[in-house]
C-alpha cells in the first residue's frame, strides 16, 4: 500500500492529530466556561429570590434564569462538539491502526505466523486495539477535560470559600487513589475472565473436533467433567470480576459521597451563619452545590484515566511489535523493463528450516511453454520447493532466476505476477463460490468475469456440483458457509489457479482428493490450458504431485527424495530407469486396480454369505 | 443458520450511493444478518427461564433490592431539602441530626445496590453456567451424522460467546429498567406531591426530553446495530486473512484484500462515529435539560411565586426539586445503552436455541425400552458380538452396507479386507454404535447395541482407530484416557507389556508431554500409544482399524510384536492391510460392494481363488515375493480354550 506510514511512537500518532485535539480541547473550554457562568447566574438568582427584601427582586432572578438557558443551550453545543472531536479522532486512529495491522500481516511471512499463533494476533487486533483507542480518544479527551473541569469548579467554589472547598475536597485524593487501585485490579480480572473464556472455547472446540474419537471410546462422561470444570472456572472468574465491581461501587461512591457530605454540613452551618457572620447565601450554597456535582466525576474518573493512559501505552507497544517485525522475504529493488515471461532456471538451491536441510542442491530448468512434473514422498522437500519459486518463503540469492534474473533482486509483486502458487491445502475465504475462483479478478460480478469462472469451474471439473449447491455459483462457503467436500475445495481452489493463467503455474498436489477419473479429466482440461497460445507468449506448468499418472502427462518430470534430484527424465526413461519413480508406478498401478476390483461387479458365483461362528 | 432469502433493506449510509449487486446483497445479507432481523423476539425470554428458575431466589432478592433502591433514592433529596431548611431555621441540632440520617442513606443505598448487582450477577454467572452444560451436553447427543454436515466454528460459538452475550443481559444491568420505571414514577408523584405547580414547570421541558430520546434512540438504534455486525465481520475478515495468507500473498492479492478491508473498517469507523455522536447528544442534551429544569424553576419562584403568600416556596423546596431532577434524568441517559445490550442478548439467545430445536436427535445412550425388553443377564454362549442382516447408508439411496451377518465366537480373531469403499469402516462404526443401522440387529454378547448403556458399551469394547487421536496433555493421560483416577502402574505395565517401556522412558515417561494431536511423537509412537490405550482398558472385545502408513521396517517389526500382544486373549475385528495381520487372524472376512463375499481362513480363500485371491494378488503379490512374509512367533493364533 502506498500509505504514508505512521510514525511509531505514541506522542507522533497524537500529533498526527493535533487540529482535532485542538479543536475539542477549545470545546471543553468553552463548555466548561458555560457551566462556570451558569453556577454564578443561579447564585444570583436564588440570591436575588431569597436573600433580598420581597418585591424588588422579580426582575432581578427572572434576567439570570433567562441567561441561564442560552447558556445551557450553548454548553449543549460545545459539549457536544468537543466529544465529536476528540473521539472522532481516537476512532480515526484505531481505524488507521488496523489498517497497518492487516499491511504488516500481509507483509509478513511463514516464518512470523510459525511463531505468532493467529489467537494471539487477533488478541491483538482487538484487546489491544482497544486499548489504545480508549487511550486516544476518552482518555485524552478526560485529561483535557479534568484540567478545564477543575480550574472552572475551583473558580466558582474557592470564590464562595476556600474554607468550605477544602473542606469538600478533602476526600478526593483518597477516591482518586482507589479509583486507580480497582481499575488496575479490574483490568487484571478482566484479562483472567478472558483468558479462562479462551481455555473454554478450547476445551469446547478440541471436544467437537474429536466427537468421533469422543463417541468411539466413549468418552462423554469424562468429556462432561472436563466441561464441567472448566466451565466453573468461568464462572467464578466472572463472579469475582462481579466482586470487585461491586466493591468498587461503594468504595468510589462513599469516598464521593463524603465530600458531598461534608458540603452538606458544613455548607449548612455557614448557612446558618449568614454572609454577614463570615457564612454563605442560600445562592453560594447552591452555587457550591453544582460546581462540586460538576467536579466530582472528573475527578473519580482520574484514577481510571490514568491506568487507561498506562494500558493503552503497554498495548500500542504490542502493536508495534507487529508493525515493526521484519518480513523474511525481503522485496528486491528491480521493477522488470518487460513483462517477465517466466522462464525459470533453479541453480543449487539448497534450503533449511532451522537445522533441518530441505532441500540441498536442486538445479533445474523449465522453458515457457514446457511442463514439468516433481515427484516425490511426502517430506521430500516438493511443497518448500514450490513455495521458494514463488517466493513465499525467504528464497536464497543467486538460486532461483526469472528470466536469467535473480529472484531476490526483483520486486516481489513483478515475480508474483508471473509465478503462480496454487498451495496443496485448499483454503477457501468466507464469500460465494464465484467470487472464490474469481478471487484474481478485478470485477467478480460483470458478465464478463462470470463467463471465465464458468470456463475455470469446467476445466477443474467442478463447474456441475457447484450447479448442485442451494444457490449454485452465488453459494457462500468456508468455514462460515456451505462446507464442501475436501475433494470440491481442492477442485473450486484448482479452479481459483486456472482462472489466473500466470505465466508460470505451480501447482502443489492439487488432486490428493480427488478421485483418478476426474484427474484424468482435470489433466486433460489442463493440458489445453497450458498449449493454448496466449496471445502474449507461452505459459509454462510445474506440477508437483506424488500420482505418476498426472505426472506422466507432463514432459519432464524430475524425482525428489531427501532434498536431492535423484532422477530426472520423461516418463518412459524413468519407468525403465527401474528407480524410486518406477516402484511408485507399480505402487501406484495395484492401488489402481485395487479401487477397480472394489468398483466392478462381485463374481456373480458368489452369493451374499450369510456368516456363521467357527464350526 | 440460512441466509434470508429476502435482500435487506439497502443501507442508507449514505456512502454507497450505487445500488449492490445480487451477490454483493447477499454477501452482506449472511455476514451481518442480525442487522437484517427485525425487532427482538421476546419469546426467547421466556425460554431462557428454565435455566434461570433453579437460581429463582437470587434473582428475586435483586428484585426486592431495586425497589428499595427506588424508594431510597426518594428520600435523599427531601433529607437534603430538610438539612437547608433546618439550616434556615437554624436549628443546629436537627441539622445535625440530619447530617447523620443523610449519611446512614447513602453508606445504605451503597450496600444495597453492591448487594442488588451481585445478586443479578449471580442470578447471571449460575443460569448462564447450566446453559452452557445444557448446550454441551446437547452437543455430545448429537448424532455424528450432524457433525458430517455443521462446521464446528459455529458450534462452539453457540456455547461460548452467544451464550456470553445472553449473559451481558445480566451483567449490564438491563433489568435495573423496572427499577428505573419505578423510580421515574416516584419522582413525578413525590415533585407533584410537594407541590404541583413547580411540578409542572419543571416538566415542561418533558416533550423535549421525549423528542431528543426518540431521536437518539431511532439514529442510535440503527448505529449500534451496524458496530455489532461490523464488529464480528472485521474480527472474521481478519481471520480469515491470517489464516489463508499464503494464498492472499501467493496471488498477490493484499492490495485488493486491504481494499475490502478498508470497506468493512470505513464502515466499522463511520457507524462508531455516528454513535458518538448520538451518544455526546443524549448526554449533553440530559444535562442541558436538567439545567433548563433548574432554570425554569428559579424564573418561575423568582418571577412568579416570589412573595406569594398563599404558595410560598422555600429554598429547601429548590434544592430538593434540583436534586429529583438531577436524579430523573440519570436513567433515561441509560436507557437507550440498556435496550442494545438487551436486542444482542435476545439473539444470542434466539441462535442458542435454534440449535437446541434440532429435531435428528438419536439417542446416544441406552434405548430404555429396549433395555427393559431384551433379557438382561447375557448369555454365556451368544457370540461375542454378531450382525444380523444390517443394511446402513449415510446418504439416501446410497447403500453402504447390504445385508450383513455375522457372529464373532469369544476370542475368535476376525480380519475384515476389501478395496476401499467396500464398507469396513463402517461397519466398525456400528458396531461402536456411532451410526444407526437403517435396518437389522447388531448384538454384542448377546445384546442389542442400542439397549447397552453407554458405560456398559466401554466396559466391553475398546477401538484402536486407523488415525490416531492423541489430546495435548501426558503419556499417561493418553493412555488412561477417560479413566477419572489414571494408574500410572497399569499404563507401565501396558508399555512394558509392548516392550515399549524403554522407548518412552527416554522420552521422559509418563509424564512426558504430548503436543495437540500428538505432533511431537511419530507415526509409530502414536501407533504403540494407541495400543497401550488398548490394553490399559482391557476390554473383552476390539475393533482396530489398521493405519496403513508406511514406515520403517524396524518399525513395523516392533508394531507387528505389539499388535499381537494387544490382540491376545480377546475377541477382535481387525480392518487389516497388512499382510501378517490377515495371515494371523483365524477367519477372514472380504467385503464387496457392501456385502460379504467370502469368508474362512488365509488357505482356503487362497485355494477358493475369488475376491481375496485377487485382492491378495493385487495387495501382497509383490510383498510376498519380496519378503517371503515372515510370520513373528507373537502372531501365533491364541490358543483356543
Amino acid at each position: 500500500m502506498s500509505q504514508p506510514k505512521p510514525s511509531s511512537s505514541l506522542g507522533a500518532l497524537l500529533r498526527q492529530y493535533m487540529p482535532s485535539y485542538l479543536a475539542g480541547a477549545l470545546m471543553l473550554a468553552a463548555f466548561q466556561l458555560s457551566m462556570n457562568r451558569i453556577d454564578w447566574l443561579s447564585k444570583q438568582a436564588i440570591d436575588a429570590i431569597f436573600s433580598s427584601q420581597a418585591g424588588q427582586s422579580a426582575g432581578a432572578a427572572v434576567r439570570p434564569a433567562l441567561w441561564m438557558l442560552v447558556l445551557a443551550v450553548a454548553a449543549f453545543f460545545t459539549r457536544v462538539a468537543s466529544r465529536f472531536f476528540c473521539f472522532n479522532a481516537g476512532r480515526d486512529i484505531e481505524y488507521s491502526l488496523r489498517q497497518r495491522l492487516l499491511d504488516s500481516l500481509h507483509r509478513l511471512g511463514m516464518a512470523f505466523y510459525r511463531k505468532m499463533p493467529a489467537g494471539e494476533i487477533m488478541s491483538r487486533a482487538t484487546n489491544d486495539l482497544t486499548q489504545v483507542r480508549l487511550l486516544t480518544g476518552f482518555g485524552v479527551m478526560n485529561l483535557i477535560n479534568v484540567v478545564f473541569a477543575v480550574a472552572s469548579a475551583l473558580q466558582v467554589m474557592s470564590g464562595i470559600s476556600l474554607r468550605l472547598t477544602v473542606a469538600s475536597l478533602v476526600v478526593f485524593p483518597l477516591v482518586m487513589f482507589s479509583t486507580k487501585l480497582f481499575s488496575a485490579s479490574m483490568f487484571q480480572r478482566t484479562r483472567k475472565n478472558q483468558e479462562t473464556l479462551g481455555r473454554l472455547t478450547e476445551v469446547v472446540q478440541g471436544n467437537l473436533a474429536g466427537v468421533r474419537v469422543i463417541k468411539s471410546f466413549g468418552l462423554q462422561s469424562a468429556e462432561e467433567r472436563r466441561f464441567a470444570a472448566v466451565n466453573r472456572e468461568y464462572q467464578e472468574a466472572s463472579l469475582a470480576l462481579a466482586r470487585l465491581r461491586g466493591m468498587m461501587i461503594p468504595v468510589v461512591g462513599s469516598a464521593a459521597a463524603i465530600g458531598v457530605l461534608t458540603f452538606f454540613a458544613y455548607g449548612s452551618a455557614l448557612l446558618l451563619r449568614g454572609p454577614s457572620q463570615g457564612g454563605i447565601s442560600e445562592g453560594d450554597f447552591f452555587a457550591f452545590s453544582l460546581a462540586l456535582n460538576r467536579m466530582t466525576w472528573p475527578m473519580v474518573a482520574l484514577g481510571f484515566l490514568l491506568s487507561i493512559l498506562q494500558r493503552g501505552r503497554v498495548s500500542f507497544a504490542r502493536l508495534n511489535e507487529v508493525f515493526d517485525a521484519q518480513p523474511e522475504v525481503k522485496d528486491g529493488p528491480i521493477t522488470p523493463e518487460k513483462p517477465l515471461s517466466g522462464a525459470l532456471r533453479v541453480r543449487d538451491l539448497s534450503f533449511a528450516y532451522g537445522d533441518r536441510k530441505v532441500l540441498d542442491g536442486v538445479s533445474f530448468s523449465l522453458q515457457t511453454g514446457e511442463s514439468l512434473a516433481i515427484v516425490g514422498r511426502t517430506g521430500s522437500g516438493k511443497t518448500t520447493l514450490a513455495m521458494l519459486l514463488a517466493r513465499l518463503l525467504p528464497t536464497p540469492e543467486k538460486a532461483v532466476f526469472l528470466d536469467e534474473q535473480d529472484v531476490c533482486s526483483l520486486k516481489l509483486s513483478a515475480v508474483r505476477g508471473v509465478v503462480g502458487y496454487a498451495q496443496q491445502d485448499a483454503f477457501l475465504f468466507s464469500t460465494t463460490v464465484a467470487r472464490n475462483i474469481g478471487f484474481m479478478l478485478r470485477d467478480p460480478d460483470s458478465a464478463e468475469s462470470l463467463e471465465k469462472i464458468k470456463q475455470a469451474a469446467q476445466s477443474a471439473q467442478i463447474y456441475n456440483e457447484l450447479q448442485d449447491l442451494p444457490d449454485k455459483l452465488d453459494t457462500i462457503v468456508g468455514e462460515r458457509g456451505v462446507q464442501l467436500s475436501g475433494g470440491q475445495k481442492q477442485r473450486t481452489a484448482l479452479a481459483r489457479a486456472l482462472l489466473w493463467q500466470p505465466r508460470l503455474l505451480i501447482l502443489d498436489d492439487p488432486l490428493s482428493a480427488v478421485d483418478a477419473k476426474t484427474e484424468a479429466a482435470i489433466l486433460d482440461a489442463l493440458r489445453g490450458h497450458i498449449g493454448e497460445p496466449a496471445h502474449d507468449g507461452d505459459r509454462s506448468l510445474l506440477l508437483i504431485t506424488h500420482r505418476v499418472a498426472a505426472a506422466a502427462r507432463c514432459q519432464r518430470i524430475l524425482v525428489l527424495d531427501h532434498g536431492r534430484v535423484v532422477e530426472s527424465g520423461t516418463h518412459q526413461q524413468l519407468l525403465q530407469l527401474g528407480g524410486i519413480y518406477a516402484g511408485f508406478a507399480r505402487e501406484q498401478q495395484r492401488a489402481r486396480e485395487l479401487e477397480e476390483l472394489g468398483q466392478s461387479d462381485a463374481p456373480e458365483s458368489l452369493p451374499t454369505l450369510s456368516v456363521g461362528g467357527q464350526p | 443458520m440460512s441466509a434470508p432469502k429476502t435482500p435487506p433493506p439497502a443501507e442508507k449510509g449514505g456512502k454507497q450511493a450505487s445500488a449492490p449487486s445480487g451477490a454483493e446483497a447477499k454477501l452482506r445479507a449472511f455476514h451481518e444478518e442480525e442487522s437484517v432481523k427485525s425487532s427482538a423476539d421476546f419469546s426467547n425470554l421466556r425460554r431462557l427461564w428454565p435455566f434461570v428458575r433453579p437460581h429463582l431466589r437470587y434473582l428475586l432478592l435483586s428484585g426486592v433490592a431495586l425497589l428499595a433502591l427506588a424508594g431510597l433514592g426518594l428520600f435523599r433529596p427531601l433529607l437534603m431539602g430538610n438539612v437547608v431548611s433546618h439550616a434556615a431555621a437554624k436549628q443546629p441540632s436537627a441539622l445535625f441530626r440530619d447530617g447523620l440520617l443523610l449519611t446512614a442513606l447513602v453508606l445504605l443505598t451503597q450496600l444495597v445496590t453492591v448487594g442488588q448487582m451481585y445478586a443479578m450477577q449471580l442470578t447471571g454467572a449460575l443460569s448462564m453456567g447450566d446453559l452452557r452444560t445444557h448446550i454441551f451436553s446437547f452437543l455430545q447427543r448429537l448424532p455424528l451424522r450432524y457433525f458430517d454436515r455443521t462446521p464446528v466454528g459455529r458450534l462452539v460459538t453457540r456455547a461460548t460467546n452467544d451464550v456470553d452475550a445472553v449473559s451481558e443481559m445480566f451483567a449490564s444491568g438491563v433489568f435495573n429498567a423496572f427499577g428505573d420505571v419505578i423510580a421515574l414514577g416516584g419522582i413525578i408523584a413525590a415533585m407533584l406531591y410537594l407541590d404541583w405547580e413547580l411540578a409542572l414547570i419543571a416538566f415542561a421541558a418533558m416533550p423535549l426530553v421525549a423528542l431528543l430520546v426518540s431521536y437518539v434512540r431511532n439514529g442510535s438504534k440503527r448505529a449500534y446495530r451496524d458496530i455489532r455486525t461490523k464488529t464480528a465481520r472485521l474480527n472474521a475478515f481478519l481471520n480469515e486473512q491470517v489464516g489463508g495468507i499464503a494464498v492472499v500473498q501467493a496471488y498477490a492479492r493484499e492490495e485488493a484484500m486491504a481494499h475490502e478491508f478498508d470497506r468493512i473498517n470505513g464502515a466499522y469507523r463511520d457507524a462508531n462515529k455516528r454513535s458518538i455522536f448520538y451518544e455526546a447528544v443524549l448526554d449533553a442534551a440530559i444535562e442541558m435539560i436538567s439545567t433548563l429544569c433548574i432554570a425554569s424553576v428559579l424564573w418561575w419562584v423568582g418571577g412568579k411565586r416570589i412573595g406569594s403568600t398563599t404558595h410560598p416556596v422555600s429554598f429547601a423546596l429548590v434544592v430538593t426539586f434540583t436534586q429529583y431532577i438531577r436524579q430523573f434524568f440519570e436513567p433515561i441517559s441509560l436507557l437507550s445503552t440498556r435496550f442494545t445490550v438487551l436486542q444482542s442478548s435476545l439473539s444470542g439467545a434466539e441462535r442458542i436455541f435454534e440449535l437446541l430445536d434440532t429435531k435428528d436427535i438419536e439417542p446416544d445412550d441406552a434405548d430404555d425400552k429396549l433395555t427393559a425388553s431384551s433379557d438382561v443377564v447375557p448369555s454365556a454362549s451368544a457370540p461375542a458380538f454378531e450382525m444380523q442382516d444390517v443394511h446402513f447408508e449415510y446418504k439416501k439411496g446410497v447403500p453402504v452396507l447390504r445385508g450383513i451377518s455375522f457372529a464373532a465366537q469369544r476370542g475368535e480373531k476376525i480380519a475384515v479386507v476389501g478395496a476401499t469403499g467396500a464398507g469396513k469402516s463402517t461397519l466398525a462404526s456400528l458396531l461402536l454404535r456411532l451410526y444407526q443401522p437403517v435396518s437389522g440387529v447388531v448384538r454384542i454378547e448377546g445384546r442389542d447395541v442400542r439397549s447397552l448403556r453407554r458405560e456398559e458399551l466401554r466396559e466391553r469394547m475398546s477401538c484402536v482407530p486407523q488415525e490416531i487421536f492423541l489430546w495435548s496433555g501426558t503419556v499417561l493421560s493418553n493412555i488412561a484416557m477417560g479413566d477419572p483416577q489414571p494408574s500410572a502402574e497399569k499404563a507401565e505395565s501396558a508399555l512394558r507389556r509392548l516392550s515399549a517401556w524403554e522407548l518412552f522412558e527416554r522420552r521422559g515417561g509418563l509424564s512426558a508431554t504430548v503436543d495437540e494431536r500428538g505432533s511431537n511423537f511419530s507415526s509409530g509412537e502414536r501407533q504403540l500409544l494407541s495400543f497401550a490405550r488398548a490394553l490399559y482398558h482391557d476390554t473383552p472385545i476390539l475393533i482396530l482399524d489398521e493405519a496403513t502408513a508406511s514406515v520403517d521396517s524396524d518399525t513395523e517389526a516392533r508394531l507387528q510384536a505389539a499388535l499381537a500382544v494387544v490382540l491376545r486373549e480377546r475377541t477382535s475385528l481387525v480392518i487389516a492391510h497388512r499382510l501378517s495381520t490377515i495371515q494371523a487372524a483365524d477367519r477372514i472376512l472380504v467385503f464387496h460392494k457392501g456385502r460379504i463375499v467370502e469368508s474362512g481362513t488365509h488357505a482356503q480363500l487362497l485355494a477358493l481363488d475369488g475376491v481375496y485371491a485377487r485382492l491378495h494378488r493385487l495387495q501382497f503379490g509383490h510383498d510376498a515375493q519380496a519378503s517371503s512374509s515372515p510370520s513373528l512367533p507373537a502372531l501365533q493364533p491364541a490358543p483356543q480354550p
